[in-house]
């Protein structure tokens, strides 16, 4: 079944003009017309088109040397089509007229290919059309930036861990700009581009004598955001910090194991939302299209405004809009607008929302998606997607010494470390970069070899503080993988330090 | 984008000839990949992709600027070039600065048929169609992807090294699960020639191992017997085998850093059962060719009989060691032993049959211990025999105790990978005691 077209909008670009896109709108507009022309023709009754570059850059050191620098430019085109209930897609890295022809024509070969096997028909839900631009605001371009500048960044960082305690020390910096034109048989042309930026190091320092090393990686988070970013992560001073906690780790006191009140950072806490929260609630996991491989979900259609996810101090929401973070974009790759992507997932501990791609949102009886389809490249089909998913400060006010000031034998935990989590979302284990005791109140002595264990919704009912606004932090990943063949969507998560209560923490020497 | 040896030699001479930098190497690789997924019994999503991307690296001074581009015209050939020099001058001197590889000689990995090759998504459908079918016989649900990709990559030097792969892959992996959603069993297989996939096994097994109507039982954590179906032994091997870089142990950041400096190498860290090669002549899993900054892969053992022989090297760390350089290995061989998978199971008093591992992950590099999930199929063995389904569980296990501990192998065979990765790791499968699952799961 085909979707109802709604009128259609135009909308204005939020930032610098047309100067930041790359790719020639008339050409654009071509390619499109082709392909969709093309694909109604020959009988769809759906069809979109993506068109786009990617830029990206890389930039690794070690020690005192830079290992690589690289560049990376590669345009293509996507396109997929709804053929009697059944998808189609091709995509090729070529933008010419004729390559946009044979798209179409291998596209509808695949849709008439899966048809002997597709047993439901593929419906869709209502789409708006927009007519709109988008351009991420962004400060200085990291691509304007010259490589000898991002050399000496990197081996300046190395330095100051190296001076601070570090052996050894490696660090990397990493740079991507999509630009994406989305085009559909309904009449949508979307044009849109955003870049983010990843710095990354990781400081070692060693024991020759017993054969014992230890690590502290970076804290300071991808963002979507320009070179000006970096310059203000503080990454020098950072690398000098994480030299000498490096060394500190070595002669820290091991974690005795056993149920301690954590308190975790914003800078571990983005991980355990993720996974935890971010990768239940996806309906095409619940759906089961994903039970292959990235797994289904302990979360099912029933339980939507019934299940008790977490205590009433937990509201998590969604947000493709939030100023600074990977996921945040004006339109999805089904062409559905921010603001569809703004919903509470969790709202004072019950489950409320899932999160959709385009032909979903009709499984469960609603009557639209929510904004959550991603494409890591415009040569893949677009699948659902996390927008960015944080949980929100306490209203009230809440340091982070009113925090541990309850807190009479507990643990503060820093930083992402190994992560590992069931299928189905539920049993998970969370390392981090540096544990430290909490007693009577008071933040103690720094610990080495943590790590946390639960069940989700457990965890999440045992949540009982949190730092208010004051305390927020914006943390997340370049590379969240999913789907057969895998691909990796960036996604920016934030929160205050929380503090649950009887979490089982392991020492990961002698507890394993 | 799949390209010819000759395709891809003129494209390469073209950037070469253009380089004004002292030395100059082009890596070319693509292909094209289709894939099926399958849900529920009908098709989720599929995809043909055409993909290519050059990589020009010039070295100038002693400094290396690297560009990669998608097309290949004239202009975007020079437009590269150009930027690569831009960013060379642009970086500092690498003080451990190794020249371009010249001409090389590379053995032979028979990994490309053309039947394969050509392969279309109609012929996906197919695969999928027998695992839906088998489902649908015995009444599970079933979900699944089915991948064939056709793939090059070609090397290319100022100093004179030519070198072009090809290779064809087919895979498919089949999950099923009860209707009351309450069971899982998986199968999967890769291969680079169709005619060896066989997609009626992977069907049946996955929906026998699916169709288990009983409750699941849950094991309190602790140490237990487990007997490693194939995939699950190659996920803890693989984990071995990537940890097993030259450098990190010189440098004492590896569990084969020797205490006081240097790599344990040569040393007997593992159960003399234990032997793990890669070549790119084995019939079973062969290696490519063509390794890493196109260094020739050889035949040559990692762990034999229990002893760390080989660990990997680049040709900076390999120059600045004076050693060998040894690339990568995205596949390998562990041997194996005439134990029956039905014999180990007879073995068992108590016991975990496992299926295949979730989410591993290295939790401490210097002890090796992993930690992840069971998942799809895990079963409890009592008194020699399957009794019931078994909840998943969380493993902490540290792999030097794991591959110190091997009690029984069965026959090597090839595991699944997903194609498009080039993998072709083969691994028996294991009897281990003591393996340590510290809590218990309720994923399906």
């Amino acid at each position: 079944m085909a979707p109802a077209a709604p009128p259609s909008t135009s909308e204005a670009s939020c930032a610098r003009g047309r100067s930041a896109f790359a790719l020639d709108r008339a050409l654009l507009y071509d390619l499109a017309d082709i392909a969709l022309t093309g694909a109604r023709q020959n009988g769809a009754s759906y069809a979109d088109v993506r068109i786009g570059e990617t830029r990206r850059e890389y930039a690794f050191a070690k020690d005192d040397r830079l290992e690589s620098f690289d560049e990376r430019a590669s345009q293509g085109f996507g396109i997929r089509v709804l053929l009697d209930g059944c998808w189609g897609f091709y995509g090729a890295r070529r933008l010419d007229p004729q390559s946009l022809r044979d798209g179409v024509e291998r596209a509808l070969e695949n849709a008439r290919a899966v048809k002997r096997i597709q047993t439901q028909p593929i419906a869709l839900e209502r789409l708006p059309v927009h007519e709109a631009e988008w351009i991420m605001p962004m400060g200085v371009d990291p691509f304007e930036v010259s490589a000898s500048e991002k050399a000496d960044l990197l081996l300046s960082i190395i330095a100051s861990a190296r001076d601070h305690g570090a052996d050894f020390c490696s660090a990397s910096l990493s740079a991507t700009c999509e630009e994406r034109f989305f085009a559909n048989s309904l009449g949508s042309r979307i044009h849109q581009t955003r870049t983010r930026v990843a710095p990354n190091f990781q400081a070692t320092a060693i024991d020759r004598a017993s054969g014992r090393f230890a690590t502290r990686e970076c804290l300071a988070p991808a963002r979507g955001a320009g070179w000006d970013y970096i310059v203000g992560a503080g990454l020098i001073e950072e690398a000098a910090r994480a030299g000498e906690d490096a060394r500190a780790k070595l002669g820290a006191k091991p974690v005795t194991p056993g149920d301690y009140d954590v308190v975790i950072d914003p800078t571990n806490l983005w991980l355990t939302i993720h996974e935890t929260v971010g990768h239940s609630t996806e309906l095409d996991r619940v759906l089961g299209w994903e039970a292959n491989f990235a797994g289904t979900s302990f979360v099912k259609p029933h339980m939507l405004n019934k299940l008790q996810f977490g205590s009433e101090l937990m509201t998590i929401v969604a947000d493709r809009a939030q100023p600074g973070a990977l996921a945040t974009i004006g339109f999805d790759d089904d062409g559905a607008p921010a603001e569809a992507a703004e919903f509470a997932i969790v709202e004072k501990g019950v489950f409320r929302n899932f999160q959709m791609a385009l032909g979903q949102a009709h499984l469960i009886g609603l009557s639209h998606s929510n904004g959550c389809a991603y494409a890591d490249s415009p040569t893949t089909f677009p699948i659902q997607r996390m927008p960015n998913i944080s949980l929100k400060p306490n209203p009230q006010k809440c340091s982070f010494n009113d925090l541990i000031s309850d807190v009479e034998n507990g643990i503060y935990v820093v930083g992402a470390g190994s992560w590992s989590i069931d299928q189905q979302r539920d049993n998970f284990q969370f390392g981090g970069q540096l544990f430290y005791e909490i007693r009577n109140g008071q933040l103690g002595d720094l610990l080495r070899d943590g790590a946390y264990q639960g069940r989700t919704t457990q965890f999440w009912n045992s949540l009982a503080g949190l730092c208010d606004a004051s305390a927020y932090h914006l943390d997340g990943t370049f590379t969240c993988g999913k789907a057969e063949p895998v691909q990796v969507a960036p996604v920016s998560h934030g929160s205050p330090p929380a503090l649950f209560r009887n979490v089982r923490v392991l020492n990961t020497s002698d507890d394993a | 984008m799949f390209l010819s040896s000759d395709d891809a030699k003129s494209i390469a001479d073209k950037a070469l000839t253009r380089s004004k930098a002292d030395a100059c190497a082009v890596h070319i690789q693509g292909g094209l990949d289709q894939s099926l997924r399958f849900a529920r019994g009908g098709a989720t999503t599929n995809l043909a992709t055409a993909e290519a991307a050059l990589r020009i690296s010039s070295h100038i001074g002693g400094r290396i600027g690297s560009c990669s581009i998608s097309r290949f015209d004239d202009a975007a050939l020079a437009g590269a070039v150009a930027r690569s020099e831009e960013i060379a001058r642009m970086l500092p001197v690498d003080p451990d600065y190794v020249a371009p590889l010249g001409p090389q000689n590379y053995g032979f990995s028979d990994r490309y048929d053309d039947a394969t090759a050509n392969l279309r998504l109609d012929a996906l459908a197919d695969a999928a169609a027998r695992v839906i079918e088998e489902g649908a016989r015995i009444g599970v649900d079933t979900f699944g992807c089915a991948t064939t990709a056709r793939r090059f990559d070609a090397y290319a030097t100022s100093a004179g090294l030519f070198a072009y792969e090809r290779r064809s892959e087919i895979d498919l992996s089949a999950t099923a699960r009860n209707r009351a959603d309450a069971w899982s069993g998986w199968a999967g297989a890769h291969q680079f020639f169709a005619d060896r996939l066989d997609a009626e096994a992977i069907a049946r097994v996955a929906c026998a191992k699916g169709a288990h109507d009983a409750t699941p039982v849950d094991l309190e954590p602790g140490a237990y017997t487990v007997v490693l179906e194939p995939e699950a032994t190659t996920e803890l091997a693989f984990w071995l085998i990537r940890t097993m870089e030259a450098r990190a142990a010189d440098e004492g950041r590896s569990f084969f850093a020797r205490p006081g400096g240097g790599a344990l190498l040569g040393e007997k860290l593992f159960d003399e059962k234990l032997t793990i090669r890669v070549d790119p002549a084995d019939p079973l899993a062969p290696e490519a060719a063509v390794g890493y900054e196109g260094v020739p892969h050889r035949a040559r053992a990692f762990v034999e009989n229990g002893v760390v022989t080989t660990l990997y090297r680049s040709r900076a760390w390999a120059q600045k060691t004076e050693s060998e350089p040894i690339p990568f290995a995205q596949n390998f061989v562990m041997s194996g032993g005439d134990v029956s998978l039905d014999d180990m199971v007879r073995s068992v008093r108590r016991g975990v049959l496992v299926t295949r591992f979730w989410y591993t992950n290295i939790v401490d590099r210097k002890s090796l211990l992993l930690t992840g999930l069971t998942r799809d199929g895990n079963f409890l063995i009592e008194n020699g025999r399957i009794v019931a389904p078994m909840r998943n569980m969380r493993f902490n296990q540290r792999l030097g105790e794991l591959f110190s501990n091997i009690k029984a192998l069965g026959p090597t065979r090839r595991t699944w990978r997903a194609a498009g990765e080039g993998g072709a790791p083969a691994a028996p499968a294991m009897l281990v005691e003591g393996f340590n699952f510290s809590s218990k799961s309720s994923g399906i």
